[in-house]
C-alpha cells in the first residue's frame, strides 16, 4: 500500500456539556489511504468527536489540523436526503450547476454519473429519492458526499439500514476511494464490519482513548469489547426470584415478522424478569411490538396474556400488558396535561375502568397513592411537562401500575435518568416481577440487564443465537453474543 | 425550562415541608365550567355593553333574543366542532349535512310524515353523515380536513338533488311542530331552549365522562393514546356522529323555523361554527375544548353584526368585521395564554 501521509492530526481534544465531559483528551490521527474504524459504546463520545473532526462542533480545548486543501464530506447515520426530490436534484443541494438561471441538468448527470458507477448505482438520475429502495437511498448519501471530491470521508454508522449485499459493494467503493489516497473515518457497532473493512481501529470509552489506533491484524473482536467496555466491576447481582407454576404470560413459538424476525421462540412467566438485547435492527426490539400488539406477525403462534397474539396496541393493554416506552414523551405521555389526568389514562380510558364518570376527586386520591408508592416529586395537579425526566418516567410508570399489570413490556426505561432514579426503577420493576408480573425488558445499556435480568436473550439478524443467564450474564458476554456473526457482510 | 431548571424546581420542591402536596381542594363544577370561558364570556358582555349604551334599543329583549336567535344553529354545529378539535379532528362538512337534513325532514313532511315523527329520521340522517365522514377518514387514512371537505360538497350536493334545486314549501304550517318548536314558548324561541339544554349536557359530556376525557386525551397527544389502550376509532366515530348530530339538530330547527327546506341554506356555516370554537378558546392544535365557549364565540359573531346595523355600517362590511373579531380573539387568546403560563 502506498503511503499518503497524515491527512488530519488531532490532539488533545476536550469537549464538555453542561457537567458531563464527552471527551477528555482524545487525540486522533488518519491517513491517507486507510479505512479507520471507530468504535465505542453508545454514550462513549464517538458523535462528539465526529462532530469536532467535521467542524461542525468546536472543541473546548485542543484541536484538529487537517492537511492542505483537505475537504470533509460526512454521511451521518440518520438519512438526510429529500425524500421528495429527484436523485439529479438530492446530489447538488448546495449550488447545483446553472445555465441562464435554470438548473443545467446535463452538467449534472455528467458530473454525477461517474460517481454513481463508481457506487455501482443504477438508477435514473429523475426517479424521486423516496421511491428508492433504503440501500439506494444510503449510496445516494454516499454519492453527494462523494460529489464534493473530499480528502476525507466520515461515514457515521451507515450500515446499520444496508442488506449484505450492499455492504459488499460498500467494501469495493472504500477500496477504489482508499486507492486515490482518501482518508476513510469509518464509525460503526458491528465490530465484524471493522474486522472485514477497516485497517485500523481506535476505540473510545467514557469520553477517552481505550485503544488508538490499532492494526486490524493485531486485534480481534473480544479484544474489542473489552477494549469498548474496560475493566468495570462484574458483580452481578442475582436475586432469588419465586416463578410462579403458572401458564406462562408470555408465549412466542416461530414466529416471525418478514427481514425483521425469523422463527422466535421464547417464553416468559410470571415473576420473571427477561431482557433482550442486540445490535440496531437486531430484532430484539421487533419482538417487543409484538408482544404489544404493535407489530403483526406473518407466521407462527403465541399467546399473550390468555388472550392469543393481540391485533392492536389496544388488544394487548386489554390482555394485560404495560408498555413503557423509551421515547416517553411521544408515546407514553400527554406533556401538556396534569399528573392525575396521565394516570388515570389507562385504568379510566384505556380499560373503562372506573365507571362513567368516577368523580375527580377519586381519581386524583388513586394518583396520589400511586405518586407516593413511586416517591415522585410532584402532586397529581402539577403539569407534567414541568416535572424533570425522571419524574416523567415515574408518571409513565405510575399509569401502567394503576392497571395493575400481568405483563410490563419495558424499552430503555432509565434512558436519559440519573443514577438515583434509575436505581428506583430497578427497585420497581423487581418489585413488580415479585407481584407476579412477566417482565420483558429492553436496554441499549448493557449494565440494566445484568442488574435486572434473571436471563437475557441475544437477538442476531431477527434470531435468537443465545440465551445468557446466572454467572455468565455479564456484560462482556452479552456484547460478544450480540457481535457474534452480526455483521450484515458476515 | 430546560431539564437542570426542572431538576431544581424538583429539589426545591422536595425540600418545601408541606410535601407531599394535598389535592387542591376542587372547586364546584359552576365555577370550574366557567373558569376557562370567563375571559370570552366578559368579552361577549362587553360588546353588548357598547353596543346598548349608545343605542338602548339594542338592550330591548326581542332585539337580545333575537340576536341570540340568530346564532342558534352556528351555535349547535359549533357545540358538536369542539368535539372534533379537541381530538385534532375538523369537520367541514357540517353546511352540507345542515342543508342535506333540512331538505329530508321537509320532503319526510311534504310527503304525509307527522312533523314530529321526521325529527329522529332527520337526526339519525345527521349521524349517518358523521359516521360516513369517521369511516372514510379511517379507512383511507386521510386528515379529517380532506374528508370531510369532500362530504361537504357531497351531503350539499344530495340535498340539492333531492330537493331538485328548488326550496320544498307547502308543508302543514299548521301541525304543532311549526307552531311550537318553530314557535317562542315562554316567551323565548323554542331553539335557544334546545340549544341551552344541549350546551349544558354537552358541556358535562367534555368535562366529566370518559368519552370527554378520552376526545382530550386523544387530541393532546395521539400516539400515547394509542399506546395507553384508548380506542381511537371508536372515539373518533363518536364524535364525528355527535357533530352530525347537533347539526342534525339544527336542521330540525330551522325546518320549523323558516316552515320550509332551502338546499342553499348553511352557506359557509362551517367556517363560522369552527371560528367560534377558536373564539371560544378551543384550539386547532387539540387537548382541549369548550362548549360553552364555542357558543359564547357564535354569539360574539352574531352582536356583532347587529351591531353593525345600530352602527350604521354597510352591510357588506360584515365580513370584513367577522373577520377582525376573529383575528383579534385568537390573538389575545394566545397572548393570554403566554402571560398565564409565565405567571405560573
Amino acid at each position: 500500500m502506498t503511503s499518503y501521509g497524515d491527512i488530519l492530526v488531532a490532539q488533545g481534544l476536550f469537549k464538555s456539556y453542561g457537567g458531563v465531559r464527552a471527551l477528555d483528551g482524545v487525540g486522533m490521527r488518519l491517513r491517507g489511504g486507510e479505512v479507520h474504524a471507530l468504535v465505542g459504546e453508545n454514550g462513549a463520545g464517538k458523535s462528539t468527536l465526529v462532530r469536532i473532526l467535521s467542524g461542525t462542533l468546536a472543541a473546548d480545548e485542543g484541536a484538529a489540523r487537517l492537511a492542505k486543501d483537505t475537504r470533509i464530506a460526512t454521511v451521518s447515520q440518520e438519512l438526510s436526503l429529500f425524500p421528495d426530490l429527484t436523485v439529479r436534484e438530492n446530489l447538488f443541494p448546495y449550488r447545483p450547476p446553472r445555465r441562464f438561471g435554470l438548473l443545467d441538468r446535463g452538467a449534472m448527470d455528467r458530473a454525477a454519473r461517474p460517481v454513481l458507477a463508481e457506487l455501482g448505482l443504477d438508477v435514473d438520475l429523475g426517479t424521486e429519492v423516496g421511491e428508492l429502495p433504503l440501500a439506494d437511498q444510503q449510496l445516494t448519501e454516499i454519492a453527494r458526499a462523494l460529489l464534493r471530491h473530499p480528502r476525507l470521508l466520515i461515514l457515521d454508522e451507515p450500515t446499520s439500514a444496508l442488506p449484505a449485499a450492499a455492504v459488499d459493494r460498500l467494501e469495493g467503493v472504500l477500496c477504489t476511494l482508499t486507492g486515490r489516497g482518501i482518508a476513510v473515518l469509518y464509525v460503526t457497532h458491528f465490530l465484524e464490519e471493522v474486522m472485514r473493512l477497516a485497517q485500523r481501529v481506535t476505540v473510545l470509552r467514557d469520553g477517552r482513548v481505550a485503544l488508538a489506533g490499532a492494526h486490524r491484524e493485531d486485534v480481534d473482536v473480544p479484544e474489542l469489547v473489552s477494549a469498548m467496555l474496560g475493566g468495570r466491576p462484574e458483580q452481578p447481582v442475582r436475586r432469588a426470584r419465586t416463578v410462579v407454576d403458572l401458564p406462562p404470560p408470555v408465549v412466542l413459538s416461530g414466529v416471525s415478522v418478514p427481514g425483521r424476525l425469523a422463527d422466535v421462540t421464547f417464553t416468559v412467566r410470571a415473576g420473571e424478569v427477561v431482557g433482550v438485547a442486540g445490535l440496531q435492527g437486531a430484532g430484539h426490539l421487533t419482538a417487543l411490538e409484538v408482544v404489544c400488539g404493535r407489530t403483526a406477525v406473518s407466521s407462527g403462534r403465541g399467546d399473550i396474556g390468555g388472550r392469543g397474539l393481540p391485533h392492536s396496541l389496544r388488544d394487548a393493554v386489554r390482555a394485560g400488558v404495560a408498555f413503557v416506552p423509551s421515547d416517553r414523551k411521544r408515546y407514553g405521555l400527554m406533556v401538556d396535561r396534569e399528573v392525575w389526568e396521565n394516570t388515570t389514562s389507562v385504568s379510566w380510558l384505556g380499560l373503562d375502568r372506573g365507571g362513567i364518570a368516577p368523580s375527580r376527586t377519586e381519581l386524583v386520591r388513586r394518583t396520589a397513592e400511586l405518586t407516593e408508592r413511586l416517591r415522585l416529586r410532584g402532586g397529581p395537579h402539577d403539569v407534567v411537562a414541568r416535572l424533570s425526566g425522571g419524574n416523567q418516567q415515574k408518571v409513565v410508570f405510575a399509569k401502567w401500575l394503576a392497571t395493575e399489570p400481568k405483563i410490563v413490556v419495558l424499552d430503555d426505561p432509565t434512558r436519559g435518568v440519573d443514577v438515583g432514579v434509575r436505581a428506583e426503577m430497578h427497585r420497581i420493576v423487581g418489585e413488580l416481577a415479585a407481584g407476579g408480573a412477566a417482565v420483558l425488558i429492553a436496554s441499549t445499556d448493557l449494565a440494566e440487564l445484568t442488574e435486572v435480568c434473571d436471563r437475557v436473550l441475544v437477538f442476531v439478524r431477527g434470531r435468537i443465537t443465545e440465551e445468557v443467564h446466572g454467572a455468565r450474564l455479564t456484560e462482556h458476554a452479552l456484547a460478544v453474543a450480540m457481535q457474534q456473526g452480526a455483521s450484515a457482510a458476515g | 425550562m430546560t431539564e437542570t431548571e426542572r431538576a431544581v424546581d424538583d429539589a426545591e420542591r422536595a425540600r418545601d415541608p408541606r410535601q407531599p402536596r394535598l389535592p387542591r381542594p376542587l372547586t364546584s363544577l359552576p365555577r370550574r365550567l366557567v373558569r376557562d370561558e370567563l375571559g370570552v364570556l366578559i368579552v361577549l358582555g362587553l360588546l353588548v355593553a357598547g353596543i346598548g349604551i349608545p343605542y338602548p334599543d339594542f338592550l330591548d329583549t326581542d332585539n337580545l333574543l333575537s340576536t341570540a336567535h340568530n346564532s342558534v344553529y352556528i351555535s349547535l354545529m359549533a357545540c358538536g366542532m369542539v368535539f372534533a378539535l379537541a381530538m385534532r379532528e375538523v369537520d367541514l362538512s357540517v353546511g352540507g349535512t345542515y342543508a342535506m337534513v333540512l331538505v329530508v325532514g321537509a320532503l319526510l313532511v311534504r310527503d304525509g310524515w307527522a312533523p314530529w315523527s321526521a325529527v329522529p329520521v332527520m337526526l339519525l340522517t345527521g349521524v349517518a353523515c358523521g359516521v360516513f365522514n369517521a369511516a372514510v377518514t379511517t379507512l383511507l387514512a386521510l386528515p379529517s380536513f380532506i374528508v370531510t371537505l369532500g362530504t361537504l360538497m357531497l351531503f350539499r350536493g344530495v340535498g340539492l338533488a333531492l330537493a331538485d334545486g328548488k326550496q320544498i314549501t307547502d308543508l302543514p304550517l299548521n301541525d304543532s311542530y311549526f307552531t311550537f318548536a318553530g314557535g317562542d314558548p315562554g316567551g323565548v324561541p323554542f331553539a335557544l331552549w334546545v340549544l341551552l339544554a344541549v350546551v349544558v349536557v354537552l358541556a358535562v359530556v367534555l368535562a366529566r365522562t370518559r368519552f370527554g376525557a378520552r376526545v382530550r386525551a386523544i387530541g393532546s397527544n395521539p400516539d400515547a393514546a394509542a399506546f395507553s389502550g384508548i380506542p381511537v376509532v371508536r372515539t373518533r366515530v363518536q364524535a364525528l356522529a355527535l357533530s352530525g348530530l347537533t347539526t342534525a339538530c339544527a336542521a330540525a330547527l330551522a325546518l320549523a323555523f323558516y316552515g320550509a327546506g332551502d338546499p342553499t341554506l348553511g352557506q359557509g356555516y362551517e367556517l363560522q361554527a369552527i371560528a367560534a370554537c377558536i373564539i371560544g378558546g378551543t384550539p386547532l392544535a387539540g387537548g382541549r375544548g369548550s362548549v360553552i365557549g364555542a357558543v359564547a364565540g357564535a354569539m360574539i359573531l352574531s352582536v356583532v353584526a347587529a351591531g353593525l346595523v345600530f352602527f350604521e355600517v354597510p352591510i357588506n362590511w360584515t365580513s370584513f368585521a367577522t373577520g377582525g373579531v376573529i383575528l383579534v380573539a385568537v390573538a389575545a387568546d394566545s397572548a393570554l395564554r403566554r402571560t398565564g403560563r409565565r405567571r405560573r
